[in-house]
């Protein structure tokens, strides 16, 4: 476990992460005091690659629940494995086993199928905590984050037929959103909350530099200025940092040592998805946001 | 000065704990104690931590995060020159300026013009309509409707039916269908002891679609604008996830305060969110301002629109054109509602009106209750299945 948050954010920069203060504030909390972790924010700001980074530093298993609208208990927590369950029962009566002993038989842990949370509290119940991703709980509907208040807050799952299993050390639990519904306040209140916005210049060129370090100084700088000033303007979708990281690894797959307007031009799909974006970028625009890039990372080169 | 251990600091957090509660943050008790809890985990003496500390246990919304970071920065500021012996331990005992309380802008709203057309509250109860009266009234324009007769148009409207059309959602329940409920099946045929005899089944759960209101408050609509808030104020209060918004030059998002119980409240709350009542009208602008700042976070779900103006319009035709058809393509249906529709002689000719029409999926009359009563008919009607999308919306108008 760590120290402190300095710790934290040291073994974040060791995983490639780059973190502000308040983002390893926030998980070093989260660890210490047992809390899940909420992070909101738009699209391809590296919330899901925070799970996965913890993961590694914990040396745990990470374990993904991607949420989607009608996700119920069935496929969240257990199901019975009933075509397993049949045969059994066919073999047992064969066998001419009585009516109390075929129950007895039939519902054990043997059949019954763990889904991710309780794959979670089975795993940290047996001494090892794992990191339970939630993955976009705004697509999941209200019944059930309603479910989920209840695992979030005791950790641990009741099955009729078998009993409680909790988890002493709770699990490391993130849960991310990206803000197409608001999700309920219950479900906030228990846990950390962190909005993780776009980075700043700086931030973002860290993170180029470290996710493609094979890429020229010059064309890492000027990258970073562009995707800035396309932030600047009203685009219906601005592009997130997942794509600045493709649109990189794209131009230098493209043997590009700087910004040149026709590869721009042509690779502008990497960046933005909707066609109004893209055509609100006319030849006369893209030129004066390249301009104003180029001078951004002229400067930036100090 | 402090004879307690850390007691300032407490004293100190707890009160800021309730300015923040004033400002409107979601704070309660055991948020403080887990808030005194975490600090014990973090060096106090670096002041983002202490920040960041206190930011992630005490915001949950990402709208409260600038009234708190106000609020901290106030609270906690380094104190002034001459008193630099004191500690950040030792602030609380000092009476402090505290942070402002009112962030909404300056009301604008006119209190006296609107009242005028509104009666007492006991008046209104005390009118009594006999059937034919209320034949009348259902067809009376509201532009027309004396103060008492739009107090009962009022009581009318509240007694609108309240679902509306539904969307099939991806959750099963228990019913007639094809799918076969295996975890059922299994557990009620044990009692034939395995013998397979009956096989409940599933189908997919019929669900409210959300709502979306969006109604034109400019000058043009000035004379409708009082009932259609007060139809808002209804629907908000009784349908299944419904989010408003009004607006003139600028969109304004009025969820929350248009919720009040009281409508005299809600309205009092949405005047003072909104300053710029009665001016001219940017549909296109305000639908931009839709689309880009909330498309993506209400319009999820098959939410069905409806679009409340007179199609005035005094922004740019082509902005318009772009931004109804970009709000079309992302909901179900599109439904715009004109006041001065089904009056006599109207056409929509305008410039705002020809480019809206073509990309709404319905084109109806608001302009008495009869129309209400229809509107309300007409969205019940919608299934879960994708009714069939208007090309044109014209042929209302030949019908």
């Amino acid at each position: 476990m760590f120290e402190n948050v300095d710790a934290v954010q040291q073994a974040l920069a060791s995983q490639n992460y780059v973190a502000e203060r308040g983002l390893a504030t926030s998980i070093y909390l989260t660890l210490r005091l047992g809390k899940p972790l909420f992070l909101e924010g738009e699209a391809g700001v590296g919330k899901t690659e925070i799970a996965k980074v913890l993961a590694l530093l914990l040396d745990t298993r990470l374990i993904r629940l991607q949420c989607y609208e009608g996700l119920d208990a069935n496929t969240a927590i257990y199901e019975w494995n009933y075509a397993q369950q049949m045969l059994h029962l066919r073999l047992l009566e064969a066998s001419g086993a009585t009516r109390s002993e075929m129950e007895h038989e039939l519902f054990t842990r043997e059949f019954l199928q763990a889904r991710p949370l309780l794959q979670a509290v089975e795993a940290a119940a047996s001494g090892r905590p794992p990191v339970l991703l939630i993955d976009e709980i705004d697509r999941a509907d209200e019944e059930f984050e309603a479910f989920l208040l209840e695992i979030l807050s005791d950790f641990q799952v009741t099955i009729p037929e078998l009993g409680t299993i909790a988890a002493e050390i709770p699990p490391v639990v993130v849960v991310t959103s990206n803000r197409t519904r608001e999700v309920h306040d219950a479900l906030k209140r228990r846990c950390l909350y962190y909005w993780i916005d776009y980075p700043s210049f700086e931030k973002e060129l860290k993170i180029v530099r470290t996710k493609a370090p094979d890429v020229e100084p010059m064309l890492a700088r000027q990258i970073t200025a562009f995707i800035q000033e396309l932030r600047r303007m009203e685009l219906f979708k601005a592009p997130g940092v997942a794509e600045t990281l493709d649109w990189t690894a794209a131009l230098i797959a493209l043997d590009q040592k700087k910004l040149s307007f026709d590869v721009v031009q042509d690779t502008l799909g990497v960046i933005l998805k909707y066609q109004d974006d893209i055509e609100s970028l006319q030849p006369g625009v893209l030129e004066s946001v390249m301009d104003r890039a180029r001078l951004h990372a002229e400067i930036a080169r100090g | 000065m402090s004879d307690r251990p850390g007691g300032n600091l407490l004293h100190n957090l707890l009160l800021f704990g309730r300015v923040c509660k004033a400002l409107g943050l979601d704070i309660n008790p055991g948020r403080m104690m887990e808030v005194a809890q975490a600090l014990e985990f973090i060096q106090l003496g670096r002041k983002s931590d202490f920040y960041y500390t206190l930011r992630g246990l005490m915001v949950t919304r990402q709208r409260d995060l600038e009234l708190f970071d106000e609020a901290f920065h106030l609270f906690w500021r380094r104190p002034a020159e001459g008193v630099s012996t004191l500690t950040i331990d030792s602030l609380g005992d000092k009476p402090r300026k505290k942070p402002k309380t009112q962030f909404l802008p300056p009301m604008d709203f006119d209190e006296d013009s609107s009242d005028s057309n509104l009666p007492p509250a006991s008046e209104s109860l005390a009118f009594v309509l006999t059937y034919s009266q209320q034949e009348v009234l259902r067809h009376k324009d509201f532009a027309d409707m004396n103060a008492d007769e739009l107090a009962s148009a009022k009581e009318i409207i509240e007694k609108l039916p309240k679902s509306l059309g539904r969307r099939r959602s991806r959750r099963y329940e228990a019913g007639k269908g094809v799918l076969i409920d295996i975890r059922k099946t299994f557990r009620r045929n044990m009692r034939y002891g395995g013998e397979v005899m009956d096989f409940p089944t599933r189908h997919l759960k019929l669900k409210p679609r959300p709502v979306v209101l969006l109604c034109d408050i400019s000058g043009s609509m000035e004379r409708y604008t009082r009932v259609l808030l007060h139809f808002m104020h209804t629907l908000a209060n009784t349908m299944y996830q419904v989010e408003s918004f009004v607006f003139s030059t600028r969109l304004t998002r009025v969820t929350h305060p248009i919720r009040h119980k009281s409508v005299d409240r809600a309205l009092e709350e949405v005047g003072r969110l909104v300053n710029d009542w009665g001016s001219g009208t940017k549909t296109g602008g305000s639908l931009q301002q839709f689309n880009y700042r909330w498309s993506r976070r209400v319009l999820g779900r098959g939410a069905v629109v409806m679009l409340i103006t007179d199609g005035w319009d005094r922004g740019e035709p082509e902005v318009l054109l772009s931004e109804i058809e970009r709000l079309q393509r992302s909901c179900y249906r599109l439904i715009w509602l004109n006041p001065l529709l089904g009056g006599t002689q109207y056409e929509p000719l305008t410039r705002g009106a020809q480019a809206m029409l073509p990309y709404v999926d319905d084109f109806l009359p608001i302009r008495n209750l009869a129309n209400l009563e229809a509107i309300v008919q007409e969205l019940q009607k919608l299934n879960w299945r994708r009714s069939e999308r208007l090309a044109h919306a014209h042929y209302i108008l030949e019908k």
